[in-house]
């Protein structure tokens, strides 16, 4: 389903938690996350009945959810289990609301000037944890300790327990590939020093790896759990995250109660519900039955009018995520740069954005979002010149319109609808460039295969960040030889910056290569940057310090509930 | 009925064969073509390299009639597998309590149904003539024809938006207010189909002669076609018992999705475009076993309403 | 015994060269009844649309117009237009034409063809024939309908629609999306013709014990004289009344499967597409014409389907008179 759609299903009856719904919509704009996808046609309807025990009562905070894949770190690859998991369980370190990494379970970060970053000669670098001494397992107050986090590690990596992220977040650490392949049975790159130090080991500098040990795969488990109940812990995870789960009651809710011993300080709101059952929220939530909502398409005028009622408890954020237009660049008709670029000026998107998406979402001028280090506010998409998108295509080896083979465009749709706003663009191709586009909505199962098995002319869908680092997106995309590349774009030089970014020491310098492969991935519209995310919520007044942080990450910690 | 018995024997070992039949071609429809459930669940990280793994680590990269073998192996021993999209729950532990959810407001439904159905029916026959026949049985057929998707959307706004008389959807329980938009949904179209039945038969004993006997005698008039009406009707309305339970055990998706209503109907979607194929199967064999059962029923019922087909001739099977 | 004497009246009037036909007759009386007749022109209207969509249409289903969204009626645009300013009168006129050709051609294959084929079939040869028709009915029947097709749809479609000869085939009747057509109605008719074989089955099984079929038996009537002459005609009526019904059962899950995204693809436009897009409650409160239009277009249709059918069982079944 396209994003505006998908969008307003999304938005509009979006069970998801706040974070996650709003990611959710964003994805489900982008078409990126099947997951959510699937999740798009249940978010039709609404809420639990529970909401008449009244908004906020007693320090219980209300929030629209849907239910998780699974609640296993290891296995977590979606937004709607990591929602939970980031504050069921913890990590080394984790992200703050403004995107700083910071130590958690870790006693503070380790760095170069700290010696907790090592360069040994081999070329390795070696990063030493100290652990916090007073960190506990919510159920049974055991201490934490270095080889919880061992055995962790190498469980996510186990191959029998079929973890498919595990190697790409922590594949990094020496002897981590081996154990994924079953070829050892033990990570040579995490080191038990003692009780609270814990060292890792990884095989090249590279900048992004605390960034990526802030993701769930890296987060500790309780051994004695896992062990004891293999195959249901996770229903009930013992973590030590700012919150601990109290009940999950499969597609209708889970309630998660604060963790009174939490070493990073107690949160405040003792209880939060998430409401899975679906529906439309913004009419739970002018029912008092829920205390944050997604904002629509549909709804975001009544919202935005200064005279309602909503309008002043309307919160926005942008969040690191974007949709895009991905052309393969292996087949006919665009493996010519010129015909990529005639598509690219030959669509408004300023126009659907204000016109389809009510300028709910900003349009997005280049790869790096705003918000990602990196982002470059002087960066400029592909601009709206129907005139020149005729010049090029007739520049093209194909001569012009008629010379194409029948081009398609590609993307999930889950609902009856391809978004409307790809309905709009494949009518301005037509408009501009005389050439008709076939539209192919497929479901996701179908897409991600054709994706990955190069079958897509040109595809919409959308990406979201996992950590903030531009490598995240430009590296994982358009790297030759990454297995994310979709659009199988291959150009030496963009390869050798994505190379010397990889270990770029210097910030400024590597931010800077970044953007010149941002520049060079514009310039050969591989693909055309359509929107960033953005979040329209509405936040009940008496809940204050809810946050839209730009990714999924811990935040319930932080909210406060005034009676 | 010396037939019957033989007969009911006979169907029910077919049961069996239909069920592996059944559930060998959704077995194969689930598994054939892109998508499987671990791709699905990846999210947006692909590593084909990671898919292979752990396709491989849960065997789903065997043989297409060596799965088929194992799951049919398992059903044997009572373990209906896992779901992908919910944790790894027992797939049984999904379905049942979803069916259960799906199966009370279906209940409900069909006492609606015949609630406002027998009494229209026998309404409009009682006033066959004048324009209240056609009309009540209009307006019901008329509810029957609009779409639940468009039905569903307009109580909400009007019952829940507009008057706040009910909440937005969810589930409580049978007993609950949010049992009542769905309910009316699923109940209203298919009173026309009860009232035509009901119409049908009083209007036959009412020609009937002992309605004169009755007369004559003095009963109660009342009495006698209640009586008579009931009996003629007793055989077709168990037909549509029959199937309509049967239905509204599959679930109503759109007024369970439109409403977020844990049910049957939602998750045999959600678990289709998620490819949980254990999920799928396992619902397709509880669903499969109750209209395999609900069709003998069926088939014996039709044997009492029209007696001209014969048991005992083998070509009855 | 109604049955037997309707089948009586035929073969009098086939041994006595009548040329009333009971089909005329009873066409004869339908007319008598207003609502009928309402209910028929309706479908008329609707089917003539849907057919020379290209010609009543008054602008392009995909034709839009960013400046003018989703607008009520208004004289340029009698039904207001749509999220991409696209006139919602014509996408509705072309919605039609989405119907009649699926409601068509399942009704040809499934309903017709399959149904009364097997169900003729099964009662006529009994028997192993019977049986085997019956189980296999059988399996059809307990399969779960909605998930399968879905399922089918989504697995098999992107196979199909990379064959050349249908892609071809889709030029050449100017038909857009015609593979998405042809998985859907085969799809429906392998599921819809159990219920319609069935209650034909059981028709021809009383019919076949009744004397004048024994006795054209007994004369050496061939099976195919047998079939046309005498049992095919006394179950025309069943035919009929269950087509009609059909019809709007069809169209119904046409809509479902379309609502789903396994049905047809956008752009051509289908109701499934236009209730999907109009029905969630806010859309509803804010802009209620993109519900409301298509949805009383599409309940109107199936009520006159529904009320046509209710006719003609008045008509055809003796009984009910």
């Amino acid at each position: 389903m396209n994003r505006l759609t998908g969008f307003v299903l999304a938005v509009v009856v979006v069970l998801v938690l706040a974070i996650g719904a709003i990611s959710a919509v964003v994805i489900v704009r982008g078409g990126g996350e099947e997951t959510e996808q699937q999740a798009q046609p249940t978010k039709a309807a609404t809420a639990e009945g529970g909401g008449e025990t009244g908004g906020g009562a007693a320090g219980q905070l209300r929030l629209p959810g849907s239910d998780p894949i699974t609640l296993d770190p290891a296995l977590a690859t979606d937004a709607a289990s990591a929602t939970y998991i980031v504050e069921i369980f913890g990590g080394l370190v984790t992200i703050d609301p403004k995107l700083n990494i910071v130590a958690d379970i870790a006693s503070e970060l380790p760095t170069r000037e700290n010696g907790g970053i090592v360069n040994n000669p081999d070329g390795t670098v070696t990063y030493t944890f100290h652990l916090r001494d007073n960190v506990v397992f919510h159920n049974t107050s055991r201490l934490v300790t270095a080889s919880d986090f061992k055995y962790s590690m190498e469980r996510a990596l186990n191959p029998r327990t079929a973890s498919t992220v595990a190697e790409a977040y922590l594949g990094d650490i020496v002897g981590a590939r081996d154990m994924v392949r079953g070829r050892a049975d033990e990570v040579r790159g995490i080191e038990v020093m003692d009780d609270f130090t814990l060292k890792l080991t990884i095989d090249a500098p590279k900048p992004y790896f605390l960034a990526k040990l802030t993701y769930p795969t890296a987060f500790v488990v309780d051994r004695q759990q896992v062990e004891a109940n293999p195959r249901n812990w996770s229903r009930k995870p013992n973590g030590t995250g700012p919150y601990k789960m109290r009940e999950w009651r499969l597609g209708e809710q889970i309630t998660l109660e604060a963790n009174e011993r939490y070493h990073l300080g107690k949160p405040s709101v003792k209880t939060v519900t998430f409401l899975l059952a679906g529906g439309s929220v913004l009419t739970m939530y002018e029912n008092n039955e829920i205390d944050v909502a997604g904002v629509s398409v549909n709804d975001i005028d009544r919202v935005l009018d200064p005279t309602s009622n909503l309008n002043a408890e309307y919160v926005t954020g942008d969040d690191l995520s974007i949709s895009y237009i991905g052309f393969n660049t292996e087949v006919e008709p665009f493996n010519d740069p010129k015909v990529r670029q005639a598509f690219a000026h030959a669509v408004d998107r300023e126009k659907i954005a204000e016109v389809v998406l009510k300028d709910m979402l900003p349009v997005a001028q280049g790869v790096i979002m705003s918000g990602l280090p990196g982002h470059n506010p002087q960066s400029a998409a592909l601009s709206f010149d129907p005139e020149l998108a005729r010049q090029l295509l007739k520049e093209s080896k194909y001569g012009g319109p008629d010379g194409l083979p029948t081009v398609t465009i590609t993307e999930v749709g889950g609902g009856a609808n391809v978004g409307f706003d790809t309905q709009a663009m494949v009518e301005m191709w037509k408009e501009n460039l005389g050439v008709e586009v076939e539209i192919e909505q497929t479901e996701a199962a179908t897409f991600f295969e054709d994706l990955d098995t190069g079958r897509l002319h040109m595809f919409v869908t959308g990406w979201i960040m996992d950590y903030p680092d531009p490598e995240d997106i430009l590296d994982i995309h358009f790297y030759s030889q990454s297995r994310l590349n979709n659009t199988r774009y291959s150009n030496p030089e963009l390869d050798a910056l994505l190379e010397q970014a990889r270990t770029e020491q210097d910030v400024n310098r590597r931010l800077s290569l970044y953007q010149q492969a941002e520049q060079i991935v514009i310039e050969e519209a591989v693909w055309v940057p359509l929107y960033n995310g953005r979040d329209h919520a509405l936040v009940k007044p008496y809940v204050k310090g809810f946050e839209f942080p730009p990714m999924v990450i811990p935040h319930l910690r932080h909210v406060t509930i005034e009676q | 009925m010396q037939g019957i018995l033989p007969y009911i024997l006979r169907r029910l070992l077919w049961a069996p064969l239909i069920l592996i039949a059944v559930s060998f071609i959704a077995f194969t429809v689930a598994r054939y073509g892109p998508g499987d459930p671990i791709s699905v669940a990846m999210g947006q990280y692909r590593d084909p390299e990671a898919l292979a793994r752990v396709r491989h680590e849960k065997g789903l990269d065997k043989p297409l009639l060596d799965q088929y073998r194992i799951y049919i192996w398992n059903v044997l021993h009572g373990d209906l597998g896992e779901s992908f999209r919910f944790g790894a729950r027992p797939v049984s532990e999904i379905i049942f309590p979803k069916m259960w959810v799906s199966a009370q407001l279906g209940l409900v439904a069909l006492i609606i149904t015949f609630g406002v159905g027998i009494p229209v029916g026998i309404l409009a026959a009682l006033k066959q003539g004048s324009w209240m026949d056609p009309a009540s049985i209009s307006t019901f057929l008329f509810f029957q024809s609009v779409p639940v998707l468009v039905t569903v959307p307009v109580m909400l706004l009007v019952f829940v938006l507009k008057l706040h008389w009910l909440p937005t959807g969810g589930w409580e329980g049978i007993f609950s207010k949010h049992i009542v938009i769905p309910a009316l949904a699923l109940s209203l179209p298919g009173v026309a189909g009860v009232a035509r039945l009901m119409r049908a038969t009083t209007l036959d004993v009412l020609k009937e002669d002992y309605v004169r006997t009755a007369r004559a005698k003095g009963l109660r008039e009342f009495t006698v076609v209640s009586q008579h009406v009931a009996r003629n009707a007793l055989l077709p309305m168990t037909t549509i018992i029959g199937i309509s339970l049967v239905t509204l055990l599959e679930g109503a998706f759109f007024t369970e999705t439109l409403l977020g209503i844990p049910g049957i109907g939602r998750l045999a979607f959600e678990s289709v475009t998620s490819r949980d194929y254990d999920v799928i199967l396992g619902l397709t064999l509880v669903l499969a076993s109750a209209f395999i059962v609900a069709n003998i029923v069926i088939d014996i019922a039709y044997t009492f309403i029209d007696p001209r087909v014969r048991y005992q001739r083998s070509a009855v099977i | 015994m109604a049955e037997a004497e309707a089948a009586a009246e035929t073969l009098d009037e086939v041994t006595l060269g009548a040329r009333r036909s009971p089909l005329g007759l009873a066409f004869r009386r339908l007319l008598r009844k207003r609502i009928a007749v309402l209910a028929l022109a309706f479908i008329a209207v609707f089917y003539f649309c849907g057919l020379f969509a290209p010609v009543v249409a008054p602008r392009s289903y995909t034709a839009q117009d960013l400046d003018n969204v989703l607008q009520g009626p208004s004289l340029a645009h009698p039904l207001g237009t749509d999220r991409l300013g696209r006139d919602m009168l014509s996408r509705v006129i072309w919605a039609s034409r989405t119907t009649v050709i699926v409601t068509l051609a399942t009704l040809v294959t499934g309903g017709l063809v399959l149904s009364v084929s097997l169900g003729l079939l099964a009662g006529y040869m009994g028997g192993k024939v019977d049986t085997a028709i019956m189980r296999v009915g059988d399996v059809f029947f307990a399969l779960p309908g909605l998930p399968m097709l879905i399922l089918i749809n989504a697995t098999l479609k992107p196979r199909v629609v990379e064959q050349a000869w249908i892609k071809n085939l889709e030029d050449w009747l100017r038909v857009d999306g015609l593979p998405d057509y042809i998985l859907i109605f085969g799809a429906l008719s392998l599921f819809a013709w159990v219920g319609g074989a069935r209650i034909i089955r059981s028709q021809i099984l009383a019919l076949r014990e009744t004397e004048y079929v024994v006795a054209a038996r007994a004369m050496g009537a061939s099976a195919w004289r047998v079939i046309f002459r005498h049992l095919l005609p006394n179950v025309s009526n069943i035919i009929i009344v269950g087509l009609s019904a059909s019809l709007g059962a069809i169209a119904g899950t046409e809509i479902a499967l379309t609502w789903f995204g396994v049905g047809i693809q956008p752009p051509t436009p289908s109701f499934g597409a236009m209730l999907y897009d109009g029905g969630s409650i806010r859309t509803l409160q804010a802009n209620p014409h993109l519900l409301l239009v298509p949805g009383a277009v599409v309940a109107t249709l199936i009520f006159a389907f529904n009320l046509l059918g209710d006719a003609l069982t008045d008509v055809l079944t003796p009984r009910a008179r």
